[in-house]
């Protein structure tokens, strides 16, 4: 038992939604127009029905691999584990290009060195390889920076918003709605993030209940932050690639004090730094798990991981179009069968407290 | 001893991991060289056949001492097919950097406001450094011209301009300041209109003959430049992206009244002036059969001054008659109806008429889009009280 069960809630309430705010919701709004929010409600509902699942699994108090070792025996085990590494790795790798495009545009003010980001390699090669207290600790942190930088953005967006601009409801379609819902699918893995947690939290009676709400609250915040991205860009807000640097931009006394939304930028940006580093944590703590030997193989497995997302994130520099149209186009499928389908097949399997026979599981 | 030892690679570990994501969310520590890189103020936009021309206006250090220190500038041109181009073309000449992060002013000049401005205006939505809160200006003439015109008031003629859109000047009504987002809004929006201040600038009087003091100075700096003040009280009506008519004083005025922008700011009637201290207004959408818009304004006001003496207890009470009250609501009327004609004229959507039809309901959008501005039933009502 290594994370305690509150800083579960956190992530979920607070960090998991700033995950979503740099590249989806303008990439939304081309897609779905006004209705940018409907495709983001639709997942965030199916990930709330996910991440109950994967915290009834919890219920066990054993982590996934020891539950599909003794179902499924060592061999499976090993091989679950590593493929599911391999899509958490995949599922990383948006979200740490997004850290890139967004480093460049906002913490600079003329084009940088390409090389400006190759640092946060270094960050994330740390962060994976450290046990789990310090991630439930990190979040215990970055649960009131993410607040107190989200009501400073909302308050300094909050003159310039038009909600009107979201009318009329359904617009875009069902053709929106569906395109939305296909390419938002890369952004929302919320559940799969958790697998790798499961076992390593007390489970509390009503907890899973507990983490579905918690999640609903993040993602209300989250479907307001699209509602005021749209109601102060409008018909331009497929243009405003970096949301959350963007909407707090315009109050009035900007003049006189200056870019002061920056403040709560640079805040979520730090929040982001550790929600792209989270899948490389769970990738590696799977794969030690599963080979036993967490003290010399989670460093250089951390290593090794880092060093490859950091040659394939440079190697594919010019690419970023094609690597997020790649990502929330042609290859979407992969989310959900991996990040809902497993998830959801274990807990049914896996789930249950007790056997057939009354007696208490393995 | 052994378990400080034991621990310090993991703490030398993390103090480097402190120090790299410091240098991560540095900014390179805020550092500009001044020696590489143009800060520009503001930007002018002229449009020469195919071709356009930028003039930045760039600035720079003016000493350090209290005489002579202070911001002052100098005006760059440049020329291409795109505003990029132009922007290259800078950075040829010069050496410097453009750097627009504080670009607050981009001022459209006569040629570049008779095609499309977006194909200009583009650049600087898809520039990710350029802030859409830069505001927008058309003036008469040429850009270039008021840019690197000298300015009475400051030595910047940026600053100069952007002081006639100071909040303070929104309040007074005699000015409607319009962003980059703002107008982009309008332009790619259903209505495909907006508007901008107009700027025209007018020599000081006397300046050519040499003001005393640091005017005298400026002007011996300038090789003897007519000093300028500029006025932006008219605004630019905009549609499908070209200047298709200009409000005059008046009528921005009543436009700023029906933005509920006016406090303090004061109009004038038969001789009087009332100073407005409370303002509501809007446009609304009215459905049902052919559909229109209502434009209503309601303020409180008070008389400011008026071209005849008057006994104290009535200068203490600053209070309208109910003759005057009616009076000024139908100057208020008239102003705002002169207002419609112009847009109806410059087919400029000016109050989002499509945008509201379409908001309200998809049917009415499909039915009503193509329904022209001058055949739309357009209810004016203005009413203004004394403050009691």
């Amino acid at each position: 038992m290594t994370l305690r069960p509150r800083q579960i809630l956190f992530f979920l309430a607070a960090v998991a939604p700033v995950g979503k705010l740099v590249l989806l919701p303008a990439q939304l709004a081309g897609i779905a127009g006004n209705d940018l929010w409907m495709p983001a409600l639709a997942h965030l509902l199916f990930q709330a029905a996910l991440i109950f699942c994967v915290l009834l699994l919890a219920r066990r108090e054993r982590t996934v691999l020891s539950l599909i070792r003794a179902c499924a025996g060592g061999g499976c085990a090993a091989s679950f584990a590593v493929l599911y590494a391999l899509f958490l790795l995949f599922c990383a790798f948006l979200p740490i290009v997004e850290q890139k495009v967004m480093v460049r545009s906002i913490f600079y003010d003329t084009i940088p060195a390409h090389l400006v980001f190759a640092p946060f390699f270094l960050f994330s090669a740390y962060l994976a390889c450290r046990p789990l207290p310090a991630l439930g600790r990190i979040w215990d942190i970055l649960t009131p920076v993410s607040v107190v930088c989200l009501i400073g953005l909302f308050l300094l967006s909050a003159g310039s918003c038009d909600f009107g601009a979201l009318a009329p409801a359904g617009a875009a379609g069902k053709a929106g709605f569906f395109a939305g819902t296909a390419a938002a699918f890369s952004r929302f893995s919320d559940a799969a993030f958790l697998l790798p947690l499961v076992g390593r939290f007390r489970y509390e009676r009503g907890f899973a209940a507990k983490g579905v709400l918690c999640y609903l609250a993040g993602g209300g915040v989250l479907l307001l932050f699209l509602a005021v991205f749209y109601g102060v860009f409008g018909e331009i807000a497929p243009l405003q690639s970096l949301a959350f640097a963007r909407v707090g931009a315009f109050f009035p006394a900007r003049g006189v004090v200056g870019r002061i939304d920056y403040l709560f930028a640079f805040g979520l940006a730090f929040v982001m730094a550790f929600y792209a580093v989270l899948p490389v944590h769970g990738a590696v703590g799977l794969v030690c798990e599963a080979f036993g030997e967490r003290k010399l193989l989670a460093p250089l497995l951390s290593a090794g991981v880092n060093a490859a997302l950091f040659a394939a994130v440079y190697l594919l520099n010019f690419y970023t179009v094609t690597v997020v149209s790649l990502f929330s186009g042609t290859l979407f499928w992969v989310f959900p069968v991996f990040g809902a389908l497993v998830p959801l097949l274990l807990a049914l399997l896996l789930g249950r407290r007790r056997d057939r026979g009354g007696r208490r599981a393995e | 001893m052994s378990k400080f030892l034991k621990r310090l690679p993991a703490k030398l570990w993390m103090i480097v991991c402190a120090a790299i994501t410091l240098a991560f969310f540095a900014n390179d520590f805020g550092l500009v060289d001044l020696q590489e890189t143009a800060l520009v103020l503001a930007a002018g936009i002229d449009r020469d056949g195919e071709e356009f021309s930028l003039t930045a206006q760039i600035a720079v250090p003016k000493g350090t001492d209290r005489t002579t220190g202070g911001t002052s500038s100098v005006e760059i041109e440049g020329r291409g097919a795109t505003i990029p181009e132009c922007l290259s073309d800078i950075y040829a000449r010069t050496g410097w950097v453009p750097k627009l992060v504080f670009c607050d002013l981009l001022v459209l000049g006569e040629t570049a406001t008779r095609g499309d401005v977006f194909d200009c205006l583009d650049y600087f939505l898809r520039n990710e450094y350029i802030p859409d809160a830069c505001l927008l200006a058309a003036c008469a003439g040429s850009a270039k011209e008021l840019i690197s015109s000298a300015s009475a008031i400051d030595d910047t003629s940026a600053l100069a301009l952007l002081n006639l859109f100071s909040e303070a000047a929104q309040k007074s009504g005699q000015v409607v300041p319009c962003t980059l987002r703002e107008f982009a809004i309008g332009y790619f929006g259903e209505s495909r209109s907006g508007y901008m201040p107009y700027v025209r600038a007018q020599a000081q009087e006397g300046s050519e003959q040499g003001a005393g003091g640091q005017g005298a100075a400026q002007n011996a700096e300038q090789g003897q430049q007519a000093q300028k003040v500029y006025s932006a009280r008219e605004t630019a009506l905009f549609s499908g992206g070209a200047l298709t008519g200009v409000l005059t004083s008046e009528e921005t005025f009543a436009f700023s009244l029906l933005l509920e922008k006016v406090y303090a700011g004061a109009v004038t009637a038969d001789d009087k002036t009332y100073v407005i201290l409370k303002n509501k207004g809007g446009a609304e959408l009215v459905k049902g059969g052919v559909p229109g818009l209502a434009l209503r304004v309601e303020c409180k006001v008070q008389i400011a001054g008026e071209h005849k003496a008057a006994p104290p207890d009535e200068l203490a009470a600053g209070e309208l008659s109910e003759e005057e009250e009616v009076r000024l609501s139908q100057t208020l009327e008239e102003h705002i109806r002169s207002l419609w004609q112009a847009c109806s004229e410059a087919d400029c959507d000016l109050f989002f008429f499509r945008r509201s039809l379409r908001r309200a309901s998809r049917e009415l959008f499909a039915k009503w889009k193509e329904l022209p501005l001058s055949e739309l039933d357009v209810r004016v009502h203005a009413r203004a009280k004394s403050l009691r």
